[in-house]
């Protein structure tokens, strides 16, 4: 990494600092705090996407539209099951395998049908797959209002004075952790040393010998797996309806060009801190209307930052 | 003046005819519902357009339309409660207001391509449902959002189409005349920088063509179509709702863009057919509104797989081979 980076990580950094500070200024700091913990647990799945899209994207250059659908997809099956009784554990892991399977099959079998297309059409394309997906899943469970309860709801942690659930600090452990895991993954293993080589030059990594198929098959069950997982945080921390599960995704592409679909770590800080900020904004009584906007502010300010200076010349770099 | 800008092509004469089918034939056979449903579906049409001619002419992704065309509607709406001017004046201004914002939108376009460039405009998107959802739709009250509890004030329609057999005729006209304006611009020297810049920017460069200049000029004129769809879409229903102007509905747009097939003035036809009379006549056939999304999302992947003219494109070709097989072998 280059000091420019570093001093551009700083810079984000001291700004998202900057912006907390003065929305919460003036306020009383355990209110402060319970919006900086419910932003913390709403960050952590707008990165969690992030992070899903990114794996997938760097190794397969197919921006997933589908991941909402598909942990909306799981979400709904656990609730289905938890209905019919079914153990609490198995239903998560229902959850999270369904999403799993659902976006393996189309790795393995859609989406090779489009390598050879542009990436905005690819990424359109999982579009055609989510609707299809969000259309079957309202067709079999039409609105009504559901939850899915985790035991970790009930567990209640004592932080500097605040109570806070132990699903919230779930989402948030498992953002930073598999961030982390993932890192290591990618540095450390082959199967990691061969998802680089591909994201790099997929062409090339062939005649080199790389399995293409099995590495991409790989970023794709992460992605799956991701989905699911974050389908299921959706659904119990903030609501259990299969549209809002599925458009989910846009927020987290949001926190994915935050990171400029390349860098994990900035996807972590970039979704946490948007959602943080998002939930501070709640104090501002001139913004608190439009608090959902910051995700998108965020990542368009991040956009044009990293384009000062460039030029669109040859070669370009789409 | 340029001789060929007036020439009409086979295809360009089948739209014509089109639309004069449309202009006769659609009003007096509709009842009240249908109308409405074919109103809406004229603007999508010209909102199509100008999206589909950004992708089918520079492979430029603009996520952004369906706000767009929001921004116009409100404009629309402000000006109608704000001032007394004719329905035309506000169509006018609305749609010269959403192509400054449509300018805007091309700033980062100038530095971005492809996927980034389609992810800035969904980020614009995003932030734009989030606005129209906070402030709603002008209706009458006071203030610079003039909105008002209860019930709306009228909106004054064009003068020379008061009932609705006649607003549908004029939408399509409007429509028509957006289409013309694109053709007219593909003819002419902005035309031919485009098809140059979609080539290679490189020798576009080269040869001398302002790059910046024609990229932000086609991002204007889909914001002036964008922006004359929703001021008419606004007439059309008197009020405007924050949930027609999501972010999703942005991209379902450009997705049916491209399964109508963009490169053609069938496609964005087809693309506003899909995107409001299916659903309007699945209902009408008691089927259940969520499959239409399934319809929508296999009838794009199958359009992107096999038929990347889309399905305009696919009509086109059935009918060179036809008309080639009638005529014989030479």
């Amino acid at each position: 990494m280059t000091r420019t980076s570093y001093l551009n990580w700083g810079l984000y950094v001291a700004l998202m600092a900057a912006t907390m500070l003065w929305l919460g200024w003036g306020k009383p700091l355990n209110i402060t705090g319970m919006f900086i913990t419910a932003g913390l647990a709403v960050g952590s799945l707008y990165a969690l996407g992030g992070i899903g899209m990114v794996v997938l994207f760097r190794a397969s250059g197919v921006l997933n539209f589908s991941s909402g659908a598909a942990g909306a997809a799981g979400a709904m099956t656990a609730w289905q099951l938890a209905q019919w009784g079914v153990w609490p554990p198995l239903t998560w892991a229902a959850c999270i395998l369904v999403a799993l399977l659902i976006t393996l099959a189309y790795g393995r079998f859609v989406a090779p049908l489009l390598a050879w297309r542009e990436t905005a059409v690819k990424a359109v394309a999982t579009l055609g797959f989510a609707l299809i997906l969000l259309g079957l899943v309202a067709f079999t469970w039409p609105d009504d209002p559901r939850a899915i309860e985790l035991p970790t709801d009930s567990v209640g942690l004592s932080l500097l004075g605040l109570r806070v659930t132990g699903t919230r600090v779930m989402a948030f452990l498992a953002s930073v952790l598999i961030c982390l895991g993932i890192y290591v993954f990618l540095g450390r293993t082959e199967i990691g040393l061969q998802m680089r080589a591909v994201a790099n030059d997929r062409d090339l990594s062939a005649l080199l010998g790389i399995p293409i198929v099995r590495v991409e098959t790989i970023a794709w069950g992460i992605a799956g797996l991701l989905a699911g997982f974050t389908g299921l945080m959706f659904a119990n921390l903030i609501r259990l309806e299969p549209v809002v599960i599925t458009f989910m995704v846009i927020p987290s592409i949001a926190a994915a060009l935050s990171g400029r679909l390349d860098n994990l770590g900035l996807v972590l800080i970039g979704g946490l801190s948007m959602g943080v900020i998002e939930s501070m904004l709640t104090l501002s009584p001139m913004l608190k209307g439009v608090r959902p906007i910051a995700p998108f502010v965020i990542a368009a300010l991040v956009l044009l930052y990293n384009q000062r200076g460039s030029r669109l010349l040859f070669a370009g770099r789409s | 003046m340029d001789r060929s800008l007036f020439h009409i092509t086979p295809s360009g004469a089948a739209g014509l005819i089109f639309a004069a089918l449309a202009f006769a034939v659609l009003p007096a056979l509709a009842g009240s519902f249908w109308m409405s449903v074919f109103t809406s579906a004229a603007c999508f049409t010209m909102a199509a357009a100008g999206v589909g001619f950004m992708y089918a002419r520079l492979g430029m992704v603009s996520l952004t339309q369906v706000g767009l065309m929001g921004v116009g509607g409100w404009v629309a709406l402000r000006l109608n409660y704000l001032f007394d001017l004719p329905f035309e004046a506000n169509l006018v201004l609305a749609a010269l207001t959403t192509m400054v914002c449509g300018w805007l939108l091309a700033l980062p376009a100038l530095r971005m391509r492809g996927l980034y460039l389609a992810l800035v405009t969904l980020m614009a998107a995003g932030g734009l449902e989030i606005i129209f959802a906070t402030f709603q739709f002008p209706n009458g009250g006071a203030g610079f959002w003039g909105v008002k509890i209860g019930s709306t004030d009228p909106f004054r329609g064009p003068l020379l189409a008061q009932t609705p057999e006649a607003f549908l005729r004029y939408v399509i006209v409007m429509t028509t005349l957006g289409f013309l304006f694109i053709e007219a611009h593909r003819r002419t020297a902005p035309g031919r920088a485009w098809a140059l810049i979609r080539r290679s920017e490189a020798a576009a460069m080269a040869a001398g063509v302002n790059v910046t200049l024609y990229k932000t000029w086609a991002f204007g004129i889909a914001g002036l179509l964008a922006g004359a769809s929703g001021a008419l879409l606004a007439a059309s229903l008197g009020l405007l709702d924050d949930g027609t102007f999501r972010s999703s509905e942005s991209i379902m747009l450009f997705a049916l863009a491209v399964v109508g097939g963009a490169r053609f003035w069938l496609g964005p036809v087809i693309a506003a057919f899909l995107y409001r009379v299916l659903p309007a006549l699945l209902s009408s056939w008691g089927v259940n509104a969520n499959l239409a999304y399934v319809i929508f999302g296999v009838g794009l992947l199958h359009a992107l797989i096999t038929a990347p003219n889309g399905i305009a494109g696919q009509i086109f070709d059935a009918t060179r081979a036809l008309s080639a097989k009638i005529r014989g072998p030479k």
